[in-house]
C-alpha cells in the first residue's frame, strides 16, 4: 500500500455533468437549485465557478459528490469522473472510498469542518483507516508535508484541537485534509470566504502551487469575481440554478457576452479609481416563481431584454472554442 | 498543580455551600407544625413519670434542651456538623442519625444506581439510533416508545409492574428486599435472593427514567448531525461507524453534566418505588422522618442529598473537563 503513494499517477482526471437536476423539496413544493447543468470540466485546469448567493454553486459542487444534504434531492443526471465512474450512480461504498481518495473537498464553512473533540492528527489517523491506508506513519509524514508547505507548524497542528487554531490555519488544515490521499480533483467551495484578505491571498496562491505542482483538476467555487479572475483558467457563471456563461477567463473578463456576465464585472470594485465605478447589479436574485416561469431567468433584472426574453428560455449554446452563452441577445440564437 | 489549586478551591466552596444549605434546612425543619419534643414529653407523662423524670428522660434521649432558644440550638447544630456529628434519632429512640442514614444508603444505591446506569446506557443507545434513523419506522418506533414510558408516573409503573409479575404471573416477589428466612451474607441464597427481589424496583426506575435520557440524546444527536464537521466527515470519506463515534461523542456532552446530578440526587431515594416494593432506602427513611417530626433525621438525609449533588457537581465538572478539550486550560 505504500508503494501506491509512491507511485502516483500524473494523469489528470476530468469530469462530466449531464443534464444535473437538483432540487430542494419545500412545503411549498420542489424548488430547483441546478437546473438542467451540462458542464465539462478539463483535466489539469482550474474552473472557476461563479454566482450570488442563491445560484446553486454550492448545490452543484455538493451534487458533484453526490452529498447533496436533506432536503437537497438529486433527480436526474450523471457526474461521470474520469477513472471512477458515475457518481450518482455508483454502490455507496464506492462512493465513500472515491470520497476523499479521488475526490477532495474544500469546505466553505471549514472552519468547522474537524471533530471538536480529536486532534487533528487523530483524525487524520481516522481517515487514513476508513480509506484502509496501510501505512499510516506515511500518511502522517505526507500530512506533515503539507502543512510545512503551507507555511504551518506541522508536529504543533498536529497535536492541536480545532479551537487551537485560527481560521486561517483551519483554512489551510481543511485543505491537507482534501489532499492527504493523494485526490485528482479538488473542489473548493468558498474556500476563503470567512479570511480576512491577507490569510485569503495566501490560501489561494498555496492552492495555485498545489494545483501545479500535482497536476490536479481543481474546481473554485466563489462568489468573488476578483478571486476567480485571479486564479481560474475557465470561468462558468452561474444564474438561478443554471449555466449563463462559461470560457476561458481572459475571453470572458474581456469580452462577457451575457448581460449577468457584464454586469458582475462592472460590480467589481477596484482598489484604486473611485469606488462609484463599482456598479452594482440592480434586483434581486430570481425567486421560486420566477425559476418556475418560462422565461430567462435574468428577465427581470437585464438592461438588453428583449420581448422573447419573457416568454421562453435560452438554451445554452456553443459559441466558439469552449465557449457557452444562454441570452437570446447573442448571435446563434436567432 | 494548578488542577490542584482548582480542585481545593472548589472543595472549599462545596463545603461553604453545604452549610449554607444546613443552615436553610435546620430553619425550614423547625418552620413545621408540631413539636417532637413535646409530644415525647406528654407521652412519658401520660405513662405515669413525674415531670422531672420526663424532662430528664428527654434530654438523656436527644442530647439537647428543648427550651434553649432556635439560635443556640442552631449554633450547636452546626458546631456538631462541623464534627461530623448529625444528632441522634426522635423516632428511633436515640440512635445516631450517621447509623441510620448509613444503613438505609445501600438499599437505595442498589436500586436506583443500577437502574439509573442501565436507563442511561439503553437510553442514549436508544436516542442515537433513533437519531440517525429518524425518517424510518425503527426510528418512529423508538420515539414512541420513549414518549409513551417518559409520560407514565412512576408510581403507576410500579404498580402494573407488580400487578402484572407479581399478581397476574407470579414470576417476582413482592415487597421486602430479600427473603427474610434467609441469613444476609455473602451466601448464594441471599444473594440470589437479593437479586430476584431487586428485578421489579430496578426495572420501574430504568422504565421510567429511560425516556428522559433517550429523548435527550435524540435531540442532542439531531443538533450534532446538523453540525458542518458531519458533513465534512461524509465527504472525506470517514467510514460509518467511525461517523457514528463522533456524533455519539460529540451528543453526550450534554447528557454528562446530567448524569452525574442524578446520582447527586440519587441520595433523596425514589420515594414512591421503596415505598410499593417495600425497601428500606433513603426514600422510605426520609417519608418516615417527616412523617414523625424526627428533625434530627431529616437535617441529615437532607444534608446527605445536598453533599451528594454538590460533590457530584464539582465531579462532573472535572469530568467535562477531562471529555471536552474545549473545557480544558
Amino acid at each position: 500500500m505504500a508503494a501506491e503513494f509512491e507511485a502516483r499517477d500524473f494523469h489528470a482526471r476530468g469530469v462530466q455533468i449531464r443534464n444535473l437536476r437538483v432540487s430542494y423539496q419545500t412545503p411549498q413544493g420542489d424548488i430547483p437549485a441546478v437546473n438542467g447543468v451540462n458542464l465539462s470540466i478539463a483535466p489539469g485546469k482550474i474552473t472557476g465557478i461563479i454566482g450570488e448567493s442563491g445560484s446553486g454553486k454550492s448545490t452543484l459542487a455538493m451534487a458533484l459528490m453526490n452529498t447533496v444534504p436533506r432536503p437537497g434531492r438529486i433527480i436526474s443526471g450523471s457526474v461521470v469522473v474520469d477513472g471512477i465512474g458515475d457518481m450518482l450512480t455508483i454502490d455507496k461504498e464506492s462512493r465513500r472510498r472515491a470520497h476523499g481518495r479521488h475526490l477532495g473537498f474544500v469546505f466553505q464553512a471549514s472552519q468547522n469542518s474537524l471533530n471538536p473533540l480529536r486532534r487533528i492528527g487523530a483524525q487524520v489517523l481516522d481517515l487514513g483507516r476508513s480509506h484502509n491506508v496501510k501505512d499510516l506513519r506515511a500518511l502522517i509524514k505526507r500530512a506533515k508535508e503539507l502543512l510545512g508547505k503551507m507555511g504551518l507548524n506541522a508536529d504543533r497542528v498536529l497535536l492541536s484541537y480545532q479551537h487551537e487554531l485560527s481560521g486561517g490555519m483551519r483554512q489551510r488544515v481543511g485543505i491537507m485534509f482534501a489532499l492527504v490521499l493523494d485526490a485528482r480533483v479538488v473542489i473548493l467551495d468558498e474556500p476563503t470566504t470567512a479570511l480576512d484578505m491577507l490569510s485569503q491571498a495566501s490560501v489561494l496562491q498555496i492552492v495555485r502551487q498545489i494545483h501545479q505542482e500535482r497536476h490536479l483538476t481543481t474546481v473554485l467555487i466563489s462568489h468573488d469575481m476578483g478571486v476567480v479572475a485571479d486564479l481560474a483558467d475557465n470561468v462558468v457563471v452561474m444564474y438561478g440554478g443554471e449555466l449563463a456563461e462559461q470560457g476561458s477567463t481572459e475571453e470572458v473578463l474581456a469580452h462577457p457576452l451575457h448581460p449577468y456576465t457584464q454586469g458582475l464585472i462592472k460590480a467589481i470594485p477596484r482598489i484604486s479609481g473611485p469606488l462609484d465605478q463599482a456598479v452594482a447589479l440592480p434586483g434581486l436574485p430570481p425567486d421560486s416563481a420566477a425559476l418556475m416561469a418560462h422565461g430567462c431567468l435574468f428577465a427581470g433584472r437585464c438592461p438588453k431584454r428583449l420581448p422573447v426574453c419573457g416568454e421562453s428560455r435560452p438554451t445554452y449554446e456553443s459559441v466558439g472554442q469552449g465557449r457557452y452563452v444562454a441570452c437570446f441577445r447573442v448571435a446563434g440564437h436567432d | 498543580m494548578q488542577i490542584l489549586i482548582r480542585l481545593g478551591k472548589r472543595i472549599l466552596a462545596g463545603i461553604v455551600m453545604v452549610l449554607a444549605v444546613a443552615s436553610f434546612t435546620f430553619f425550614l425543619v423547625r418552620l413545621m407544625p408540631g413539636n417532637p419534643v413535646a409530644a415525647k414529653y406528654n407521652e412519658l407523662i401520660l405513662r405515669g413519670m413525674t415531670p422531672v423524670q420526663a424532662m430528664d428522660q428527654v434530654r438523656m434521649m436527644y442530647g439537647f434542651m428543648p427550651h434553649q432558644p432556635l439560635w443556640q440550638q442552631y449554633l450547636l447544630y452546626i458546631n456538631q456538623i462541623l464534627h461530623l456529628n448529625l444528632g441522634r434519632s426522635i423516632s428511633y429512640d436515640g440512635v445516631p442519625v450517621i447509623h441510620i442514614i448509613l444503613g438505609a444508603a445501600p438499599w437505595t444505591i442498589i436500586l436506583v444506581l443500577t437502574g439509573l446506569i442501565a436507563s442511561f446506557v439503553v437510553g442514549v443507545l436508544a436516542g442515537v439510533i433513533a437519531a440517525i434513523k429518524r425518517t424510518s419506522p425503527t426510528g418512529s418506533v423508538l420515539s414512541l416508545s420513549g414518549s409513551i414510558l417518559h409520560g407514565i408516573p412512576q408510581f403507576v409503573m410500579g404498580l402494573f409492574l407488580a400487578y402484572v409479575f407479581t399478581t397476574l404471573w407470579v414470576i417476582f416477589p413482592f415487597g421486602a428486599p430479600y427473603n427474610a428466612a434467609l441469613t444476609p451474607g455473602l451466601n448464594w441464597p441471599f444473594i440470589s435472593s437479593l437479586v430476584r427481589h431487586a428485578v421489579l424496583p430496578v426495572a420501574t426506575y430504568a422504565l421510567s427514567s429511560y425516556g428522559g435520557w433517550m429523548l435527550t440524546m435524540k435531540s442532542s444527536v439531531i443538533t450534532v448531525l446538523g453540525d458542518d464537521f458531519i458533513l465534512a466527515s461524509e465527504v472525506r470519506g470517514i467510514k460509518m461507524s467511525t461517523q457514528v463515534k463522533y456524533i455519539a461523542h460529540n451528543a453526550i456532552l450534554p447528557l454528562f453534566t446530567v448524569f452525574a446530578l442524578s446520582i447527586g440526587f440519587m441520595f433523596g431515594g425514589s420515594i414512591f418505588i421503596e415505598d410499593i416494593f417495600d425497601y428500606p432506602g433513603l426514600g422510605n427513611l426520609l417519608l418516615h422522618a417527616i412523617n414523625s417530626r424526627d428533625y434530627p433525621l431529616m437535617t441529615g438525609a437532607f444534608l446527605l442529598i445536598t453533599a451528594a449533588v454538590i460533590i457530584s457537581n464539582i465531579f462532573a465538572d472535572f469530568l467535562y473537563s477531562v471529555v471536552d478539550p474545549r473545557i480544558r486550560r
